[in-house]
């Protein structure tokens, strides 16, 4: 029996869809059966992140209204044997489409046959926020270590909290710039975790090839040397219950040497 | 045998007792018999006489109170002055207690989230930006606030925040609002806010408390 996770910020362009692309596939590389469920109907992106976009067929509202069946629906991303599936959300309609009750039955229906199934909520916390929410037993929640992104996931987490969830939310901080962190311009790790009071279940850097990963249609996470695809790694086993240590947000001095070189000569 | 309904007098007025203990129905035959004797014996003058009914240890229902006030309207001489119990609902009684008491709060208020005490608070926890913390009382604060903070809500301007407060962005009482700056208040520093004479908030140091509200000592440590 899995566990359901939403995936979820309040605050639009986190990243949402990249965390949940990269941590079911990080899960996926852990040897886990993982499903991804696209909630945010009418301008959906998961699909297009995992490079499965020309292969729908049918969508999760055809599921909901019962045009077609849940197997028929699910994509299987071939890439990962038959670790990964994706539920895409459709394009034609809005996210009124759905009801909270069928998505929680479309993921009790998804459970028996995977050990997570990760649900993408789109930003905002209207009806799609409802939907995704309803299905959930856990949640993470996305920040960047920006004022405003900070302060709509206060507001997230406390809609969680009131919703009955098994356990308390989790924190995923994003997009982290170590460079502007180290020189104090950017809100520190500890500090937010602090605010938001949740449990901090990894940190993301900022790196310009999660975005050239995405536009081809593959999850950073493959690229194993990347730091943006480690913190991924990282949060897929601490799900999985391993102690693993925070990374260090210090950069490490490229070309040690020479720069120290350069560096005495300019003085 | 004896009698459900005893007329009293008193210095300063009559006084019905009804007893507890008897039938409402008894009461309400014996009342009837007692205002019929009275009528007699009161015809010579037409000055009117008011009553307290006493009910002791009993709680009148609305239809009841109606009952006794229809049986006296029938008699123009005589009418109910109030109707006083010795007893209250238990839930009357928790209201007034939780009106009167000072409550500890230990939440994480979060942005959005409204939190609503009845009566005094006395705040421990974390009142995040976007957050509002509203008591119909007092709010004492102890923890971090960054949020809005709402004392006498919705009409006591009696009220006072006291506690550090540097961190907040609002502060209300009653119907009056200010935004915190710099100005005002030290970060650090404990402040008391409570709204003058001219119906205007006003900030000042803690030790004015003695002076300004006096019986808030009376009252901290239950009634």
């Amino acid at each position: 029996m899995g566990k359901a996770i939403v995936i979820t910020s309040g605050k639009g362009g986190v990243g949402k869809t990249t965390t949940t692309a990269n941590l079911g596939t990080a899960l996926a590389l852990l040897g886990k059966r993982v499903c991804l469920v696209d909630l945010d109907i009418g301008l959906r992106n998961l699909d297009v992140i995992l490079g499965l976009d020309n292969r729908i067929i049918y969508n999760i509202v055809d599921v909901a209204q019962g045009t077609a069946k849940l197997h028929q629906a699910l994509i299987k991303d071939k890439r990962f044997d038959d670790k990964l599936y994706l539920l895409p959300a459709a394009q034609n309609t809005d996210k009124s489409a759905l009801e909270p009750e069928e998505v929680k039955a479309i993921v009790e229906e998804l459970k028996p046959d995977f050990d997570y199934i990760l649900l993408d909520c789109p930003a905002g916390i209207e009806q799609g926020f409802m939907n995704a929410v309803a299905g959930a037993d856990e949640a993470i929640v996305v920040s960047t270590p920006e004022i405003s992104s900070v302060r709509d996931a206060d507001r997230v987490v406390g809609l969680l909290e009131q919703k009955e969830l098994t356990e308390p939310p989790m924190l995923v901080i994003s997009r982290i710039r170590r460079h502007m962190m180290n020189d104090g311009d950017m809100m520190d790790v500890d500090e937010i975790t602090h605010h938001l009071s949740i449990k901090l279940i990894g940190i993301v850097f900022d790196d310009d090839e999660v975005i050239s990963y995405s536009n081809k249609g593959e999850p950073i996470v493959l690229n194993e040397k990347n730091p943006a695809s480690q913190g991924y790694r990282n949060i897929a086993r601490r799900l999985e219950g391993e102690t693993v240590p925070l990374m260090t947000i210090r950069e490490t001095e490229k070309g040690g040497f020479m720069k120290k070189f350069i560096s005495w000569f300019k003085k | 045998m004896q009698k459900s309904v005893v007329l009293k007098g008193y210095k300063d007025g009559y006084e019905i007792e009804l007893k507890a203990d008897a039938a409402f129905s008894q009461i309400l035959i014996e009342l009837t018999e007692l205002f019929e004797r009275l009528k007699h014996e009161k015809e010579k003058n037409d000055e009117k006489i008011a009553f307290n009914i006493k009910t002791g240890a009993r709680l009148l229902t609305i239809d009841q109170k109606h009952e006794i006030e229809k049986i006296v309207d029938n008699y123009p001489n005589f009418l109910v002055h109030r109707i006083v119990s010795d007893v209250i609902n238990t839930k009357e009684a928790l209201q007034i207690m939780d009106s009167k008491n000072v409550h500890v709060n230990g939440d994480v208020i979060r942005n959005g989230q409204v939190k609503d005490i009845t009566g005094d608070v006395l705040f421990l926890g974390n009142l995040h930006q976007g957050g509002v913390l509203r008591a119909t009382g007092n709010i004492y604060v102890m923890g971090s606030v960054s949020g809005i903070i709402h004392a006498g809500f919705d009409s006591n301007v009696r009220s006072i925040i006291l506690g550090d407060i540097s961190g907040a962005q609002q502060l209300r009482i009653g119907d009056l609002v200010d935004i915190v700056d710099e100005e005002k208040v030290t970060a650090g520093t404990d402040s008391l806010v409570f709204v003058n004479d001219l119906h205007v908030l006003e900030f000042t140091s803690i030790d004015k408390l003695k002076s300004l509200r006096p019986k808030i000592f009376n009252q901290v440590g239950g009634f």
